[in-house]
């Protein structure tokens, strides 16, 4: 016989060695926090708002005593990023940070324009962006890392949202360039929200009116399938203008030969082709994402379904369409945050929306003139995108608890 | 593939290169569309001259993002990466929501005027997906794949050139393909900034009210889209047979 | 011969791996098995250090594994995992090829390996080599599976769970084709199962692990009969014990004498396949044949039952 047996102590194996451990992604947002403090201008000061500018640093934008506070809080975070470890350490530091950082912005505007001057112009430099990307970084990353649930996504969007109401209502940032554009032209920027939102969201419900029961109508007739897949992802393919192009030869002959179009308010130009172009790049999403929410209904549960008598609606409704609801969901995300993106460009065809101030501003090289039609567009699809997900989870988890 | 998508394909590239190369032969279709006897064929330079400027900066824009967005890619899947890996993922998620002519208007005030912002344009907002599905196709790639490689001595090297890389083509390949109709779409605006490119065409169309030029504008680069899109779609198709898992069609 | 010497592992708080120590003769298979979480997958990844022991060595040939570069030490051995990790991109040609490749083998060398390793397990070259795994059954991965571990001719052979995906019918002819190509090419080979009839059939000796510890390293009649801890009886399971100790003999241990109607069994047969055919056929003694088919003795229910008893 050949046993050998063995023992349960086993040697030391693992010693604790107290050590430092570095943030490989904590050094490189303070490596672009210190680039940004010590190596880039703060503001740009414009002595009227179309000529070039020359950047002010933090030193020379700020009064001496809001210079270190501003750098000594940064330095702060910078030391933060490195050091600490717990995701809500790191996150309580970027939110400090850019609850200075933008206030001082604004306030350097206010200290940078001579008094009385009402040409000279103050908008925010590449070192305020920089300081602005690494405690977004910071932050976003500490956010990934707590995993917080849709609830948690939802009230952390609130109060950065709540935030950013509070700094403009307060007009801390009325001197920056940004405002006085936004000033200058504050009913139509409203007008133009108006229209933005209408594009967006009325195309995406129409297509949720089409495509939801086109989508049905494929997940049960195959042969429409492929037929509608393939025409919908051409269409996909089609880049926005072009499609736009395409659109405004047909709507404009409706419009010149049936005066009820005309009296519609179609025309060939203008918001009409913008919205069937938006409408027609949402089939897709909708179609295709309620025929795969659809498929991916366990067979068994339907087999169970009519076994105990439910009739074709009644499993349709209870059944199949709410298991399907995320996925359905999924697909009204991505058209919600396409569509808030590409009503952009609208504008080029008189359509209006956020990007009539895009294009007037590359226009006239006014740079804050685009930020205010970009600024407002990002985000309007990024809260939808986190409101969204977040509904998509609640859902997820709904028909989990059903299983 | 049947024989009637082939021929459907050859038709559209040949009505294409027909198009751009002797448009004139094409102006009895547009002439109905125009008034007051404005040109029915846009004429204030040659279409071919566009189109191939049009494909060069996307193909130029999606080159230079596609080494990057790799690199990157197999940089945060590394071990020594591994701690850029969550954050990415959601600067990817971020990043997308951004209109593409955000990046392309904001680029214009820093570089000016031309081929510049539209290349940094097309450039940034095309390494999203290469990026996003890098990291798909690596992070996917069977764990006892790679345990069996690992068992036979492969070093990292040759794990990366010769299992993980190869594997994750196809995911890589159908990430070029989205970022190059994003970018064709996005060069199209580009004309807004005075890049040379199709987009030229519908803007001077929208400009002088002439219909014709937008539609024909409109039309060639749908056609290029779709021909593009599609042909890049057969190589992707290509490579995923070899791995026993075609790809979905809609992708 | 492989020596284990006073391996453990630790992951964390868990002990995974906890001292053991056993030697594996040159061309002898040893089967470690366990129940799940016994520690037996990260024994035999120790081997090849897939994972690196927190203490003790693994000496092939007297040479300490510690001391061999880790890739060049993997090429030297065969590894197949469960599943079998065929890289899917590859033809099963090209997927055998991979060590012989890693080594610089010139392309001529590969070729006629690989051919010959497809004729080993029956696996015509013309129709196979160009394949993609997924063209393939479970039981052809399998097979290729292990002749990509055989490819450059390693003097040890690892194998987790290598049977594990198979159906029952395959798995048993896939068990037996491993041990006749083992006992053709002479491999040393250490095979982790938690199947007791796998590890009875292809065991020289069986290692048994509980709770990463080693409890028994025998042969397997010794497990059987003598058990070094309920653990070992309750893992072989008492009322199995005979039939396993009958299978583990051969007609030829309790021959006798004499002839007996009916078919003959063949002398090679085990004396449980042997058992069997007595009760099916209702006979109380068969004839034995040899392997050309003649006439060599008889075996009889009392003479296995006999023999049996003495075993116990």
């Amino acid at each position: 016989m050949n046993t050998i047996s063995s023992r349960t102590t086993a040697p030391g194996m693992h010693t604790l060695r107290p050590h430092l451990h570095l943030d490989r992604l904590g050094s490189v947002i303070a490596g672009l926090m210190g680039l940004a403090l010590f190596a880039s201008p703060f503001v740009t000061y414009r002595a009227n708002r179309i000529v070039s500018g020359e950047g002010r640093m933090l030193f020379d934008a700020l009064p001496p005593a809001g210079a270190l506070i501003t750098i000594a809080v940064v330095l702060g975070v910078a030391l933060c990023a490195v050091l600490a470890h717990r995701p809500l350490v790191r996150l309580a530091a970027a939110s400090l940070g850019l609850c200075v950082i933008f206030p001082a912005v604004g306030f350097s505007a206010g200290f940078v324009t001579p008094a009385g001057n009402g040409f000279a112009r103050v908008s925010p430099a590449i070192g305020f962006w920089l300081l602005a990307l690494a405690f977004a970084l910071l932050a976003a990353d500490a956010l990934t890392r707590l995993r917080l649930g849709p609830w948690g996504r939802l009230v952390a969007l609130s109060i950065a949202a709540g935030a950013l109401t509070l700094l403009l209502l307060s007009g801390a940032w009325g001197d920056l360039s940004l405002m006085k554009e936004y000033a200058n032209r504050a009913d139509s920027f409203w007008r133009e929200a108006r229209q933005h939102l209408w594009l967006a969201f009325g195309s995406m419900l129409a297509a949720c009116l089409v495509g939801l029961p086109l989508g049905l109508a494929s997940h049960r007739v195959p042969a429409l399938r492929a037929a509608l897949l393939q025409g919908l992802s051409i269409v996909q393919t089609i880049p926005s203008i072009a499609l736009f192009g395409i659109l405004i030869a047909p709507l404009g002959f409706l419009a010149a030969n049936v005066p009820l179009a005309a009296a519609l308010g179609i025309r060939g130009i203008g918001a009409a082709p913008a919205f069937i172009a938006l409408f027609l790049y949402s089939l897709l999403p909708v179609v295709a994402n309620t025929m795969a929410g659809l498929c991916q209904v366990p067979a068994d549960v339907i087999e169970a379904a009519r076994g105990m008598g439910m009739s074709r609606r009644q499993r349709l409704v209870q059944i199949e369409l709410p298991l399907a609801l995320p996925v359905i969901l999924a697909g009204i995300r991505i058209v919600l945050v396409q569509n808030l993106g590409l009503a952009t460009i609208a504008a080029l065809i008189g359509g209006g929306g956020f990007g009539t101030f895009v294009f007037q501003g590359i226009g006239q090289t006014a740079i804050d003139l685009v930020l205010l039609g970009a600024i407002p567009t990002v985000a309007l699809s990024f809260a939808a995108a986190i409101i969204l997900d977040a509904v998509i989870d609640l859902t997820r988890r709904g028909a989990h608890d059903r299983d | 593939m049947s024989a009637r998508a082939v021929i459907l394909r050859v038709a559209a590239l040949l009505l294409l290169v027909a198009f751009v190369t002797a448009p004139q032969l094409f102006a009895f279709a547009f002439a109905p569309l125009t008034a007051n006897d404005a040109p029915a064929i846009y004429n204030q330079g040659s279409l071919l001259a566009l189109t191939l400027s049009h494909v060069r900066i996307v193909v130029l824009a999606t080159l230079a993002s596609t080494v990057l967005a790799v690199t990157l890619g197999i940089f945060v899947t590394r071990p020594g990466g591994r701690e850029f890996l969550p954050l990415s993922r959601s600067l990817v998620n971020i990043g997308q929501t951004f209109p593409p002519i955000a990046v392309l208007a904001i680029a214009v005030p820093l570089v000016g005027f031309g081929e510049k912002p539209t290349f940094i344009a097309l450039f940034l907002y095309g390494l999203l997906p290469i990026f996003e599905n890098t990291l798909a196709g690596l992070t996917d790639v069977s764990p006892r794949t790679l345990e069996a490689a690992r068992g036979m001595g492969m070093n990292a090297r040759q794990r990366l050139w010769q299992v993980e890389l190869p594997l994750a083509l196809p995911v890589i390949l159908a990430g070029i393909r989205l970022s190059v109709i994003i970018s064709l779409g996005t060069a199209t605006i580009g004309s807004t900034v005075a890049a040379k490119g199709l987009g030229e065409v519908i803007i001077a169309g929208l400009q002088s009210n002439n219909v014709a030029f937008i539609l024909q504008g409109g039309l060639v680069v749908a056609l290029l889209a779709v021909l593009i899109h599609d042909g890049l779609g057969l190589a992707e198709r290509a490579t995923a047979r070899r791995l026993g898992r075609p790809v979905d069609e809609i992708a | 011969m492989i020596e284990i010497e006073h391996l453990s592992k630790r992951f964390g708080e868990s002990i995974v791996v906890d001292d053991v120590s056993f030697t594996v003769g040159e061309g002898e298979i040893a089967v470690v098995v366990g129940t799940s979480g016994a520690g037996k997958s990260t024994l035999l990844r120790m081997i090849n250090r897939l994972v690196v022991p927190d203490a003790g060595r693994v000496l092939i040939d007297g040479q300490d594994t510690a001391t061999i570069p880790e890739d060049e030490l993997r090429h030297r051995i065969g590894y197949v995992i469960q599943g079998y990790g065929l890289f899917p991109h590859r033809t099963v040609a090209e997927n055998i090829a991979t060590v012989p490749r890693l080594l610089g083998w010139d392309r001529r060398r590969i070729a006629a390996r690989v051919e010959e390793l497809l004729d080993l397990f029956q696996l015509d070259p013309g129709e196979f080599a160009q394949k993609f795994p997924h063209q393939l059954s479970g039981g052809q991965q399998q097979r290729v599976g292990v002749a990509r571990a055989l490819a450059a001719k390693p003097a040890l052979l690892l194998m987790d769970e290598p049977f594990g995906a198979l159906d029952p019918v395959i798995r048993g002819k896939a068990q037996d084709d491993l041990l006749a190509i083992q006992r053709r090419l002479g491999t040393t080979i250490v095979l982790v199962t938690h199947d007791m009839n796998e590890a009875f059939h292809l065991g020289s000796r069986i290692a048994v692990m509980d709770q990463a510890r080693l409890v028994q390293y025998a042969k397997p009649a010794d497990l059987l009969t003598h058990p070094a801890e309920a653990f070992v009886e309750q893992l072989v399971g008492t009322a199995e014990r005979p039939f396993r100790l009958l299978s583990l003999a051969s007609v030829q241990d309790a021959m006798e004498p004499g002839s007996a109607e009916g078919d003959p069994i063949t002398v090679s047969a085990t004396l449980r396949e042997a058992l069997a055919q007595l009760i099916w056929r209702g006979r109380s003694a068969l004839p034995v044949a040899d392997a050309a088919g003649a006439p060599i003795g008889r075996i009889s229910v009392d003479g296995i039952l006999k023999h049996g008893r003495s075993l116990a």
